[in-house]
């Protein structure tokens, strides 16, 4: 094995994740070093009761309510992107564990248990890569570019060639999920296993932006992941 | 360069400011909410554009030039077209808030101006009259002994002549001790007299202030000073033994009086009822202790949130509920409420002569919302909008007629 594709998959990985979870942590730390704004930064309307505030939250981080209202291009580019990403996330899931308990509910088989997840990811890997090309094409038009940088490109260049090669590996090979979950529990594990083999030339690159994009995670933009709640309770507040 | 600007930003960078900072995405969302990009089309005014070029020279200062990580952040070099940059990002906003209702994360552009403001004005750059007048504010209440009776007589005379004009027994107390009602209201007796005529016509027990609600530190980000500004009014309330303070139709002195002073005075404000000229006034309608004519007024008229009552402050229904009990004929202005433009006169520009030009092209967008909806009368509940909308009216020949919530229903009132 190369020396690079030696680390890549089984030196860095461990990297990345502690510098995703340090990264975030230091953060989270930074931010709460800063002082409060003691007066209501509030928008109206809001609602009256704490619980409402936060319900009211929620449904806007999930629907993205207020971009609807003022720009459904954005706000489709925007909503199908985030959606695409949960699928695959819950969808990835697999990869570590299963949903034993579910597939027992549903009394579904191996066979049925793959031809959903095929379904599923197929649709979920487009609902991801197609908006991004959107956002993408974006960011040179009229004034976007004006407030785009560097950084933006960047991760949308990382995005991209996740989406790219794991809906290669999706559409284009057979990947046995067995054969990837042996390696990444191996790895949770440090009893390092084969690369998955069904996987062929894009797994490395799918898991190399995957890394890199969780090292950026804290340093980035990417924070809005948890920043995006925090900011918004503030104008519930 | 800069130093001082970027140490006072430095020391302003409250928690969340550093959150917007960070996660700020630059979608673009914010691109079609302000009013002064929609007319200028300069980057400058983009609502993102602004926090970048903050962020920019924070983090320019910290490192090096040429280096990857400079050209990764697009660290600005502080120079000439920088400073001219970032003085129209800080000074040529309203701070409406309009882009926050647009932002997916409610980012709030408005507080970073307000903290940019105050830091610009340390190294010496920006509008000078605003924060004059806002020092004015604060020292008033040292020599209010020397100009109470001045006051005193002006108000007199005022009495007398609405009691010859409206109602006999009207009366406009001051220094009333024991009274229910202190009034804060604004320079000049157009901003006394429809709130006096209401107040006779709905048995109100209340006290004219000495002072007046606006608070110009407050448009420069000079929170310390906008305290001790309005620190007067406090005091005068408890030396008066009043239950309410009530701000006549003054948006971000009602911003502050609704939503800043259980911060800035704690347990002194914590038995004070607080409320707006225009929501006290609903109330009597509502509690019927006034009688209104329906239908007082034929003209087509239209209603103009003001961001700091509207977006700001939550009182969008009252105003509506008080002009539709009057007018034959209200037109609502499209988009509304919490998406309703700006004026473009808000955050304290109306102070400064040298924002006259500014402050004209960036009413466009309300000019043309205003026109589409036929409205000849434009009522709003705002000194700060009054005064821009008057100024578009003769500007771009509008034709129409600009009042206050309460001066209108002051000449519908059945006494």
């Amino acid at each position: 094995m190369e020396p690079v594709a030696f680390l890549l998959y089984y030196i860095t990985p461990y990297i990345a994740l502690a510098v995703l979870l340090g990264g975030t942590a230091y953060r989270l730390y930074q931010w709460r070093q800063k002082k409060p704004v003691s007066v209501h930064l509030s928008l109206f309307p809001r609602p009256q009761t704490r619980w409402g505030r936060l319900l009211d939250t929620l449904v806007d981080m999930f629907t993205l309510r207020g971009l609807w209202q003022v720009n459904k291009p954005l706000w489709a580019g925007g909503f199908i992107m985030h959606l695409g990403l949960l699928i695959l996330l819950l969808g990835h899931v697999r990869v570590f564990t299963d949903y034993y308990f579910l597939w027992e509910l549903l009394r579904w088989g191996e066979e049925q248990q793959t031809q959903f997840s095929h379904v599923a990811g197929t649709i979920a890997g487009l609902l991801f890569m197609v908006p991004l090309f959107y956002l993408l094409v974006r960011r040179w038009s009229s004034a976007v570019k004006w407030i785009s940088t560097p950084e933006d490109f960047l991760l949308l260049f990382l995005l991209l060639g996740t989406a790219v090669t794991g809906n290669h590996m999706r559409f284009l090979l057979e990947v046995e999920s067995h054969e990837v979950r042996r390696f990444l529990q191996g790895l949770v594990f440090f009893r390092w296993q084969p690369v998955p083999a069904s996987a062929g030339g894009s797994f490395i690159y799918h898991f190399a932006f995957v890394q890199l994009l969780m090292i950026c995670f804290p340093f980035s933009k990417l924070s809005h992941t948890i920043g995006a709640v925090l900011s918004k309770m503030v104008a519930r507040s | 360069m800069l130093t001082r600007f970027l140490e006072a930003i430095r020391e302003g960078m409250s928690r969340p400011l550093q959150y917007y900072q960070d996660i700020c995405v630059r979608c673009g969302a914010c691109i079609d909410a302000c009013h002064f990009y929609a007319v200028s089309r300069d980057p400058v005014h983009i609502p993102a554009y602004r926090m970048m070029l903050v962020k920019k020279l924070m983090q320019s200062g910290s490192s090096g030039n040429g280096t990857l990580l400079d050209w990764y952040r697009e660290s600005r070099e502080i120079g000439g077209r920088v400073v001219s940059e970032l003085q129209r990002a800080m000074w040529e906003c309203t701070g409406c808030r309009r882009c926050a209702v647009f932002c997916p994360f409610d980012l709030d552009t408005g507080l970073l101006v307000s903290v940019g403001r105050f830091s610009l004005l340390q190294e010496g750059l920006g509008p000078e009259m605003i924060a004059e007048i806002g020092n004015a504010e604060v020292s008033k209440g040292e020599i209010i002994e020397s100009i109470k009776e001045f006051y005193l007589d002006q108000v007199k005379a005022l009495e007398e002549r609405l009691q010859n004009e409206f109602a006999p027994g009207l009366q406009i107390p001051v220094e009333k001790e024991g009274a229910r009602v202190l009034y804060v209201p604004l320079v000049g007796e157009h901003n006394i007299i429809p709130a006096a005529k209401a107040f006779h016509a709905a048995g109100e027990d209340w006290t004219l202030s000495l002072f007046t609600a606006t608070n110009h530190s407050f448009f420069v980000g000079d929170i310390a000073k906008a305290k001790r500004a309005a620190h007067w009014i406090v005091e005068e309330a408890h030396r008066l033994g009043v239950k309410a303070i009530v701000y006549s139709e003054c948006g971000h002195g009602i911003r502050t009086l609704l939503h800043y002073f259980d911060e800035w005075f704690g347990e002194e404000v914590a038995g004070l009822e607080r409320a707006s000229v225009v929501q006290l006034v609903a109330s009597y309608l509502a509690e019927r202790k006034i009688r209104l004519r329906p239908g007082s007024f034929d003209t087509p008229l239209t209603y103009h949130d003001p961001c700091n009552l509207g977006r700001n402050g939550g009182i969008y229904e009252e105003p509506r509920m008080l002009i539709r009990a009057v007018a034959r004929e209200f037109r609502e202005l499209n988009p509304n409420r919490a998406l309703n433009w700006c004026c473009g006169g808000g955050g304290g520009l109306i102070a400064a002569p040298e924002m006259q030009e500014v402050r004209m092209q960036a009413g466009q967008p309300k000019v043309e919302q205003i026109r589409r909806t036929g409205a000849q009368w434009v009522v709003t509940a705002c000194e700060n909008c009054k005064t821009q909308l008057t100024d578009l009216n003769a500007h771009y020949e509008m034709g129409i007629e600009v009042k206050g919530v309460v001066d209108l229903i002051a000449n519908a009132l059945i006494l």
